[in-house]
């Protein structure tokens, strides 16, 4: 797979950032947008479901360099999709997953483990 | 990619799975799809295993052309008392 240079990142530097992000906090939500101006209905969805939740999730806008984050994604989830949500490093899912355990109420349970 | 092809890519990949594949309306997303699965093969598995399943399945069609699979995965169980 090649990557045209969307943003100055090389892989290896993303997969690095993408690692720490994931290690350095409880709850990490890569998607599409920002918090306040997701650019996709699936990570609007995640986002609002986390914050009925959390208030301190941390947000990665995978705009800035799809591709790479996709890969660097991958090597933790074994998928390309995004949104993805980990909490303390564990992958949790995207938004359908975090639907579902919202509907058996068990969602403020796995984002507070 | 067509729903059918898709529902086959998933039932060829998990065993004994029904698979019913739709492409719900949602104006800002491209090309994204709606999957509910039924397969005995989900027993005791966790929603993410049961949704690992679905990914392997379609694996090389996940990069360019399915953007995003929003996953329903039942065993015949619960299917029935859903």
């Amino acid at each position: 797979m090649t990557f045209e240079q969307e943003a100055d990142y090389t892989q290896e530097e993303l997969n690095e950032e993408v690692d720490q992000l994931i290690e350095d906090n409880e709850v990490v939500l890569f998607m599409k947008g920002t918090e306040l101006m997701p650019q996709c209905g699936y990570s609007r969805k995640a986002i609002a479901l986390i914050q009925r939740h959390r208030e301190d999730v941390e947000t990665v806008d995978v705009l800035e360099a799809l591709d790479q984050y996709r890969a660097a994604l991958e090597r933790h989830s074994n998928r390309e999709t995004i949104p993805q949500t980990f909490v303390d490093g564990e992958f949790v899912g995207g938004s359908d997953i975090l639907e579902q355990l919202q509907e058996r109420g068990e969602l403020g349970e796995k984002l507070n483990a | 990619m067509e729903t059918d092809a898709v529902e086959t890519l998933i039932e060829d990949g998990i065993p004994d799975a029904d698979a019913t594949v739709t492409t719900p309306r949602d104006p800002d997303d491209d090309d994204h799809y709606a999957a509910e699965v039924i397969s005995p093969a989900f027993e005791d598995e966790s929603l993410v295993d049961r949704h690992q399943r679905v990914h392997d399945a379609l694996d090389e069609h996940m990069h360019d052309e399915i953007h995003a699979i929003e996953i329903r995965a039942y065993t015949p169980e619960e299917y029935d008392d859903a």
